[in-house]
């Protein structure tokens, strides 16, 4: 061999060790724990469908699966990131009328029985209140989810149907929404509220109420080689100064979803260099909630110029410093798939030129008779938690500058829902989670007649036929233009403008792998994949 | 003795039995119960699911039915279940109240370890710079709000060495040392305030004392002023020091509700203001009777304690 | 151990020798009372005045200029919010005070009359009421307020009755052992002997001997109120916004931000231990001029 030649070999065997040594330092380590924030304790246990709030769902996660899951490892939510976790395989028959899933063998319950479909058509029949079901909630937030669907059938062990009234692309989304794990046919779902019988990576070691719950590794989960870790322990600090600085000083490893605002994540960058902070959309915004039921907010001219007079990018800079997205009522992109984009968006009332805005809004009011000398006087409620407060004082501001004068009631937490629904108000600040990122979950839900969660009570003939006809639409171009005419609608309308789309900081010690936050605060957080350096 | 004993237990039972009413009734008057706030966990509210909750929680009875019931429960030692955890309240209060007992006793050493020697230091030196310099520290300690001290200790520790003490409960088994740590500084926060009391009670039990005619004969005498202190004037003195300590067990857990909340200590009192905001009535019926039984046992201990020092009181009474 | 109200003399002499002479004659005897009564003054004006010597408006926001360090435009700097810490602490004075006062002068007057008519009349309803006043003292101060809080909701009238009725029984059994001991003295068989009504003799001749621990009581309670306020505020129960309260002006933001801006934490808890150590000062100059067998209570 000339000396060229060695020189060479020795070369490649220098990168290809070089490259090895960089592929065994990125491939996943077996054990260790990790520590994730908490900022309150679980609400009702692990009884995910028996709630609707990140607190129950982000730390049940590690105890269940779904049907089918959002790629953990990948930010962006969509149809294309669909995993099969229960389901190995899905198809989708009869012109989108039916769904079929065909399960996985061998599964195992964290207390050893076998899973099967009986779990699936128990899981959803409970979920549908539907007149076979075996078993009730006790409360029952998702009930409208799964109005479409006429019948679940188990013809075997491993194979589950979901017969459709009519087409839904939807409901396979919805489906992979950290709120659709599958519940044990073989335990009450009560069960849930104090434990947790689930297929997923880790099991429920122990739940000290009010300080922690303890996971510890599933060695007969389904996937070999999962989980990496060998236990969590999910820590419950309701301070947030401490629980900032129990993060800052490593005793947390991972942050809650939706907890890190952006000078927070600063201040942590700055306090710890070394930290990873993902700046990520949490799929929840800031809307003011009108009451079209009653005076003065009926009138739509009233509502519109409420629209008008908000300043959108004023109030993220003021609220949120800055860390916050405007858009229209679905997520703008990159945070989402079907939001209006920004150009779009300038002709919708409230997001063009600052001056012109007010001007609409501050002539709008004085065609109705209405000037800041001679206000209309209203009352706007909001929950008395500091991060509405601000929203709401923001508001009050801007509604002054137009001529309304509105005094702000602050609601405690208790009775704000119960107000909301029965429409006992007049304008209120509010946030709004969506569980996935889809035109049904959010249209039903939010703006569909008679829907619980509709605080509005907006019911609009035209919109509702929209709203169907998107939800059956199965060419996926022709089903964003619908949906994009939809938002324009809806915000036309204004019975719900929304102000802006809250971005999460989500931060992490560097030693943890394969956290990947979603665009989605309710959908990520298996922690099937996460490892941690030693 | 006896016949004394009797009354003031008699009392007690009175008393306790005044207190569960007053806090049943205000519990009741709180807008909004456990069911709304389950609703408020799902964002919506259904009329004909909350009929169904109520039911199930027994809280469609009447008022007197519910207030019966709890107190026919109490005497046979049932506690009741938590609205909220579904699960006995014993079963979850019981592994709350050693935190809670250590913390306050701990606070309480403190407070009389500094603020007794501090008080008669202040006492003997009088008027001087160093008695001025005392009360004023000790008067500081007594107008600081103990959650701001307690939230500054934490950014302090925080920002200059960037650790904090461990916010899960460490068993003394486990890591003695790391306990310690961790409910050292808490109690310093707590304690801190009750010194300052200790130190004033003190100092003024004492200036009362040293002013008796006793005093001035036992100096006339020719006996040491050192032994005037302690073998005379500290021993009349130590019998408002004790009565303030019983009271300040009362006071200490006002200090504590926020301090275990800021340094995250799994204790009675920081779960006690989540059951409140939870309207868990089971659960703040019965730890708030327990607090009063507590504060009615330590005066009636102190009482005792009043009797056994004091020879004067125990024939009076 | 209360003692009998020696008041009398101390308050005839203020009154034969005026009020200035008495206010000179008190500071150069307690200059740390003295200090703790500037402190109160400054308070009281910063209440009553906020609205002239803030320098902007204590709700504004201002998204340009958040945590802001303290500089000419801003002396303390700015929240989180863009807010004028300054002005903030100002207008907080003000629901400190109404807060604080306003709880001690409701617990004091009904406590004092409970007291004084239980005191006056004796017999079983003075038992009755004792147990019923050891009731509401036998519960924490916090703990009480925090419920009441909680059953009352979030507003200034509720939140001073949450933290007035802990504080009652104390008013009630100072007075009542005052009127213990004035009961018996010559003046009031006088009165009775003459036919003056119970009543009469209740307010007229008795209840003014019983002001000199009146007043020690409330000055010494004042902190207890202020600090229970911004406790109740900083768990979430206390005074509602938009009302500035020191206390929730160090609850949820302050201790985020605290490393990026110290100020934040600093300033609200100064104010509120300053306030509390002024009026403790008094209210120890007060108590020691006033009544000196009081001292050990």
């Amino acid at each position: 061999m000339t000396r060229f030649r060695a020189a060479a070999v020795w070369m490649a065997m220098g990168m290809i060790a070089l490259a090895a040594t960089f592929a065994i330092a990125q491939t996943p380590k077996s054990g260790g724990h990790l520590n994730v924030m908490l900022r309150e304790d679980l609400p009702q246990g692990f009884a995910v469908h028996e709630t609707a709030t990140v607190s129950t769902s982000f730390p049940s996660m590690p105890c269940f699966n779904n049907l089918v899951i959002f790629d953990q490892l990948k930010r962006t939510e969509s149809v294309e990131t669909l995993v099969g976790e229960l389901a190995e395989k899905w198809s989708w028959q009869d012109n989108y009328r039916n769904l079929v899933f065909f399960l996985r063998k061998n599964v195992k319950w964290h207390d050893g029985h076998l899973f099967t479909s009986k779990d699936v058509k128990f899981t959803f029949d409970m979920l549908r209140e539907a007149p076979e079901a075996q078993a009730k909630l006790r409360i029952n937030p998702r009930k409208d989810w799964y109005a479409n669907v006429e019948a679940v059938e188990a013809a075997d062990p491993h194979t589950v149907v979901f017969r459709l009234k009519r087409p839904q692309p939807s409901l396979l989304m919805m489906f992979a929404s950290g709120y659709t794990p599958i519940y044990a046919a073989h335990v009450p779902p009560a069960s849930y509220r104090t434990g947790c019988i689930g297929t997923g990576p880790f099991k429920v070691k122990e739940w000290r109420k009010g300080e922690y719950a303890d996971y510890v590794k599933n060695p007969d989960y389904f996937v070999k080689g999962r989980p990496y870790l060998d236990s969590l322990r999910y820590v419950v600090i309701e301070n947030r100064g401490t629980r900032i600085s129990a993060l800052q000083a490593g005793k947390l490893d991972i942050a809650f979803p939706g907890e890190t605002s952006k000078t927070a994540s600063e201040q942590l960058k700055k306090a710890v260099p070394q930290l990873v902070v993902t700046p990520v959309g949490q799929m929840v915004t800031d809307n003011i909630i009108m009451n079209v039921k009653k005076p003065p907010f009926d009138n739509v001219k009233v509502r519109l110029a409420v629209s008008h007079a908000i300043d959108r990018r004023g109030l993220i800079q003021a609220v949120h410093q800055g860390g916050a997205v405007v858009g229209a009522s679905l997520a703008p992109k990159p945070w989402g798939i079907w939001g209006i984009a920004e150009q779009g968006l300038q002709a919708l009332p409230g997001y063009g030129k600052l001056a012109d805005e007010k001007a609409t809004a501050k002539k709008m009011m004085a065609e109705l008779g209405y000037t800041p000398e001679k206000p209309l006087k209203v009352e706007i409620g909001t929950r008395a938690i500091a991060i509405y407060v601000d929203m709401a004082s923001f508001v009050i501001n801007e509604l002054k500058q137009i001529g309304i004068e509105a005094t702000l009631k602050q609601v405690e937490t208790a009775q704000w829902h119960p107000m909301a629904t029965r429409g006992d108000y007049q304008i209120g600040a509010n946030l709004t989670g969506l569980g996935v990122d889809d035109p049904d979950a959010n249209f039903y839900e939010n703006y569909a007649c008679g829907s619980p969660r509709n605080y509005s009570q907006y019911c609009n003939e035209v919109v509702m036929k929209m709203i169907e006809q998107q939800s059956q639409e199965l060419h996926p171009q022709k089903r964003l233009e619908m949906v994009l005419a939809l938002q324009k609608k809806l915000e036309e309308e204004a019975p719900r403008p929304i102000l802006d789309w809250r971005l999460d900081y989500f931060t992490v010690w560097p030693h943890v792998h394969n956290m990947i936050p979603h665009n989605d605060i309710y959908n990520f957080g298996r922690m099937q994949d996460v490892w941690r350096d030693k | 003795m006896k016949t004394y004993l009797a009354q003031r237990l008699g009392i007690a039972a009175l008393t306790l039995f005044g207190m569960s009413l007053v806090i049943f009734a205000l519990l009741r008057l709180a807008p909004g119960d456990i069911v709304d706030i389950l609703f408020s966990t799902g964002g919506y509210v259904n009329p004909s699911e909350r009929a169904a909750i109520e039911k199930e929680l027994g809280l469609d009875r009447p008022l007197w039915a519910q207030y019966l019931e709890w107190i026919r429960n109490l005497f046979v030692g049932d506690l009741g279940k938590s609205y909220r955890y579904d699960l006995p309240a014993w079963e979850i209060i019981r592994p709350l109240i050693p935190v809670t007992v250590e913390l306050a006793v701990l606070s309480l050493i403190i407070a009389v370890a500094l603020g007794v020697p501090t008080g008669v230091i202040s006492a003997v030196r009088q008027d001087t710079t160093l008695d001025y310099a005392l009360r004023i520290v000790s008067l500081a300690g007594l107008s600081m709000p103990s959650f701001w001290l307690a939230m500054v200790i934490i950014l302090v520790l925080v920002a200059w060495i960037g650790w904090i003490p461990p916010v899960t409960y460490v068993s003394p088994f486990q890591n003695f040392p790391l306990h310690c740590v961790q409910f050292l500084l808490p109690a310093l926060a707590v304690g801190y305030r009750s010194s300052a009391l200790m130190m004033r009670i003190t100092r003024s039990a004492l200036l009362e004392v040293m002013r008796e005619d006793y005093i001035r004969t036992a100096r006339a005498k020719g006996q040491g002023e050192r032994h005037v202190i302690w073998s005379h004037a500290l021993k009349n003195a130590i019998l408002p020091v004790v009565t303030v300590i019983g009271i300040e067990f009362a006071f200490l857990i006002g200090g504590l509700v926020v301090t275990e909340t800021v340094f995250n200590l799994p204790g009675v009192a920081r779960f006690l203001v989540q059951a409140i905001l939870w309207r868990d009535y089971p659960i703040v019926q019965n730890l708030v009777m327990f607090i009063a039984i507590v504060v009615i046992v330590s005066n009636l201990v102190v009482d005792m304690l009043y009797g056994v020092l004091d020879p004067r009181v125990r024939y009076a009474g | 151990m209360v003692g009998v109200a020696l008041p009398a003399q101390a308050g005839a002499r203020a009154r034969r020798d005026g009020l200035v002479p008495t206010v000179i004659r008190f500071f150069r005897k307690k200059p740390l009372g003295g200090a703790g009564a500037i402190v109160m003054l400054v308070i009281i004006v910063m209440a009553v005045f906020a609205n002239l010597i803030q320098t902007h408006d204590p709700i504004a926001t201002e998204a340009a200029d958040t945590l802001a360090p303290p500089t000419a435009a801003h002396w303390m700097g700015t929240d989180h919010l863009g807010r004028d810490i300054y002005s903030r602490i100002v207008h907080g004075a003000r629901v400190s005070l109404l807060v604080g006062l306003g709880s001690t002068l409701l617990a004091s007057i009904l406590g004092g009359v409970i007291g004084l008519l239980s005191g006056y009349v004796g017999g079983k309803t003075d038992l009755v009421t004792q147990r019923v006043m050891d009731i509401l003292q036998g519960l924490p101060l916090l703990v009480l307020a925090l419920v009441v809080s909680a059953a009352l909701g979030p507003s200034i009238p509720n939140v001073i009755l949450a933290i007035s009725i802990p504080i009652m029984p104390r008013a009630a059994r100072v007075i009542r052992a005052s009127v213990l001991a004035i009961r018996e003295f010559q003046y009031v068989e006088a009165a009775r002997a003459l036919g003056v009504s119970h009543l009469r003799v209740a307010f007229r001749h008795i209840l003014p001997n019983t002001m000199g621990p009146f007043i020690v009581l409330g000055t010494a309670q004042l902190g207890s109120a202020i600090l229970t306020e911004a406790a109740l505020s900083f768990l979430g129960l206390g005074v509602p916004e938009p009302y500035p309260s020191w206390g929730r002006m160090l609850s949820v933001s302050a201790a985020e931000y605290a490393q990026k801006a110290p100020h934040l934490v600093l300033f609200p808890g100064i104010a509120i231990s300053l306030a509390v150590f002024g009026s403790n000062l008094l209210g120890d100059a007060l108590r020691d001029t006033l009544d000196p067998r009081l001292r050990g209570a």
